[in-house]
């Protein structure tokens, strides 16, 4: 029988907060991080608005205790100081006690820096402290350097299928556990903003130069956003071993395919539909049994479409309460999937669904539409987590209130 | 991890004739200059002229190796899609890099953007074969192609029926001279089959479009079972020695049991020295044929599986061979990528 996978440890930085705790107090308060970029060159500067950590790169150097090392990206910076604070908080001092794995995601790795100097790089008449760079520009290198800081001497991978990385690296990551493989890993993804990626989603048209408006029949697209989560995850008997405080529990997951377009969904929401059903059926859940679907809820035409499909489609009349809360983080891309792992757990440890800011009028494809008020003393004890990305990728997690 | 793993059917495309043909006849294709690139085969077969035109190299490279693995596999729709690929599609980062730079970022054309990401090539496939199941895409130097090995070989023991695996890399001018600038190459120009001659810093570049057909049950087309894999993130000196007779322990061999070593040596004295570990085994290197990528270790499972199924060895890709193995049982794979990510796999004959 293979174990259970339990959540044992959060650690994040958004837009909205450089911690668990400043994430939950923004969501609450209802405040959300977008605005316009104080990091980024791009032209796009005062006119797409993106949730941007609000710290320097120096100053996120010195947060992460890395004060004069060289070549520590952004994205590896962002994914070292929620590191930190996922194994702090899962009571981990020595990440060796235990064969520890690390299962990253990122989409475009060091890219926020290294496109600032990638025509040095290739520039044969050139020569200077970029070439500290050269090696940043894959995903790999923020995985590695997060692993060499911490000292992870389990399995270390990346895995980047663009907007639901992370939800792979997760749902990877619990099955190493069930497969008996390790005991403990580490997932979850990291993403910093970038001139590549914000042109690239502005050249697909997908960015709305508001903020985002989720399941509006007004939206226009969405925005970007960075940040790093990683999750803690542990077999059960690990966890009795050490006695360690269960948060929550990872009893369902699954990835599909759209086999429909290389960037949109298709109109029904096949693959969100398949991904939804058959994580919450692994989980041994039925569709009554889920309290809160935190959803991908990009903004975009499409997604809002295909995924409200999808939900209504999985639930019929009896829809739960849902949200996206990419309006107060925006699009993180490799980090989203982490990132709303979190709210998740956060969702069912304080009995709490947080809204989906912006909305204004349903939309006239569905029937239903989304929370949009800070439901306090609600009763969550299942929540379905979707991230849908590029080539047809649908995950979705079904995360659940650990009761024994 | 119980269960087991055939190689149900493969293909490659890689800078030797491997593609199609008979392996034991094809000459070794020799290249003057550190840079190796693929043998192209005609994609028109495979993918719509209109498709094609869209598609940039590594894509139709990636896109047509897994096409024709199922082909040779049987197997229409695969229940997964794995890959491994270190740098996905160059070209198109390249290009959107550029295109933003001239055009000051605007009115940018979005296909460079869509196929610069990582899992475009899986995508591909998945919407040409309408597959609607697990697909996923790791991306992590020297274990790119060996964690999508593991995830499913994962996927085989949780009760799905075949799996695609698959990886893929290019090499461009561009990226051959950044790597060139922290130590990737060597200075002096070779040609692949005088590798190694020269013994220096450094060694030359591959690339390859390499899939496999994985499934849990023997058939009589199998060319190989997958018998073992283990990876190894930058391991200390003594923890590298003791692995490797732990993992054969592990998978009830000896170190005589061992009929073949194929080794990523690559006449690179920067990290030759790991190598060392292969003291005695009988074994042969194979990048003069390949050139070093991150994920060329996919190119030395298909090797070594065509070494099982047809029980010899292409004697004309190894000069250095002095004489066919008397058995070819039990081949192991020991790779590294410049040192930091350490791969055993090992293949039995079915």
């Amino acid at each position: 029988m293979a174990e259970r996978v339990f959540i044992t440890g959060l650690g994040m930085i958004t837009a909205i907060g450089d911690n668990v705790a400043d994430n939950l107090r923004s969501l609450r308060a209802q405040e959300s991080g977008l605005g316009f970029t104080r990091q980024l060159d791009t032209i796009y500067k005062e006119v797409l608005p993106v949730a941007e950590v609000k710290h320097t790169t120096a100053e996120l150097l010195a947060m992460a205790g890395m004060t004069g090392r060289e070549g520590f990206t952004r994205t590896t910076l962002l994914g070292l100081i929620a590191m930190q604070e996922a194994l702090k908080h899962a009571g981990i001092s020595d990440v060796q006690d235990e064969v520890t794995g690390f299962i990253n995601a990122s989409t475009v790795g060091g890219m926020c820096d290294t496109e600032n100097v990638y025509f040095d790089i290739a520039d044969p008449e050139k020569s200077g402290d970029f070439l500290n760079y050269i090696d940043t520009l894959d995903c790999a290198d923020c995985t590695q350097r997060i692993a060499d800081t911490i000292g992870f001497d389990g399995p270390v991978t990346t895995i980047s299928t663009a907007c639901s990385s992370s939800a792979n690296a997760l749902m990877y990551g619990a099955r190493l556990i069930k497969a008996g493989f390790v005991r403990r890993v580490v997932c979850g993804g990291t993403e910093a903003l970038t001139r590549f990626t914000l042109n690239g989603f502005n050249s697909l048209k997908n960015v709305d130069k508001r903020p985002c408006s989720p399941f509006d029949q007004d939206r226009n697209g969405l925005n970007l956003g960075e940040g790093a989560a990683y999750l803690v995850l542990e077999s059960e008997s690990l966890v009795k071993e050490r006695n360690a405080a269960v948060l929550a529990t990872l009893d369902g997951y699954a990835n599909t395919n759209e086999a429909f377009h290389p960037t949109a969904p298709s109109p029904e929401g096949d693959g969100a539909y398949a991904a939804m059903k058959t994580a919450m059926e692994m989980g041994g859940c039925t569709p009554s049994d889920i309290q809160y679907v935190n959803v991908h809820g990009t903004a975009t035409l499409s997604n809002d479409v295909a995924e409200g499909m999808a939900l209504q489609r999985l639930f019929g009349e009896n829809v739960p309460k849902f949200s996206s809360t990419k309006p107060f983080t925006g699009h993180t891309l490799a980090a989203a999937g982490g990132i709303e792992a979190i709210y998740a757990v956060l969702a069912i440890s304080h009995q709490t669904i947080f809204p989906n800011l912006h909305f204004k009028d349903k939309m006239e494809e569905l029937y239903i539409t989304p929370e949009t008020q800070l439901l306090e003393q609600y009763p969550v004890r299942h929540v379905l987590s979707n991230s849908f990305g590029f080539g047809g990728n649908n995950a979705s997690l079904l995360i659940s209130k650990y009761e024994g | 991890m119980k269960g087991k793993c055939y190689i149900q059917g493969m293909a490659a495309i890689t800078p030797q004739h491997t593609f199609d043909g008979d392996l034991m006849a094809q000459p070794m294709v020799v290249t003057h200059g550190n840079m190796l690139s693929c043998a192209e085969p005609d994609y028109k077969s495979f993918i719509a002229p209109n498709s094609l035109r869209r598609m940039t190299r590594v894509l139709k490279m990636g896109l047509t190796a897994s096409l024709k693995c199922l082909q040779d596999s049987g197997i229409a729709v695969p229940g997964a899609i794995v890959t491994g690929t270190g740098k996905g599609s160059l070209q198109d980062t390249e290009r959107f890099i550029k295109e933003i730079r001239d055009y000051q970022e605007k009115a940018l054309n979005p296909t460079p953007f869509i196929q610069s990401t990582y899992n475009a090539v899986n995508g591909l496939i998945a919407l040409q074969q309408k597959c609607t199941q697990y697909n996923n895409t790791f991306v992590h130097r020297g274990f790119s192609f060996e964690h999508a090995l593991l995830d499913s070989m994962l996927l085989l023991h949780e009760g799905t029926a075949d799996v695609l695996t698959g990886a893929f890399d290019e090499i461009t001018p561009e990226h051959f001279f950044i790597k060139g600038r922290i130590g990737h190459w060597k200075k002096e120009t070779i040609s692949n089959d005088k590798l190694y001659e020269h013994p220096s810093p450094g060694t030359i570049s591959g690339e390859g479009a390499v899939f496999f057909a994985l499934t849990p049950a023997v058939t009589a087309q199998s060319y190989a079972q997958i018998g073992g894999l283990q990876m190894l993130y930058k391991p200390s000196p003594e923890k590298l020695h003791a692995a490797l007779p732990e993992f054969l322990q592990q998978h009830g061999l000896q170190a005589a049991d061992i009929d073949l070593v194929l080794t990523g040596e690559n006449a690179d004295t920067n990290h030759a020295h790991y190598y060392e570990i292969l003291k005695g085994y009988p074994q042969l290197p194979f990048k003069h044929l390949s050139g070093d990528y991150e994920t060329v270790g996919a190119f030395a499972m298909w090797l070594a599986a065509q070494i099982l199924k047809h029980q010899q060895l292409p004697s004309q890709w190894f000069p250095m061979l002095q004489q066919q193995p008397a058995k070819l049982r039990n081949i192991l794979i020991y790779n590294h990528f410049f040192g930091e990510q350490h791969t055993f796999m090992l293949l039995h004959a079915v």
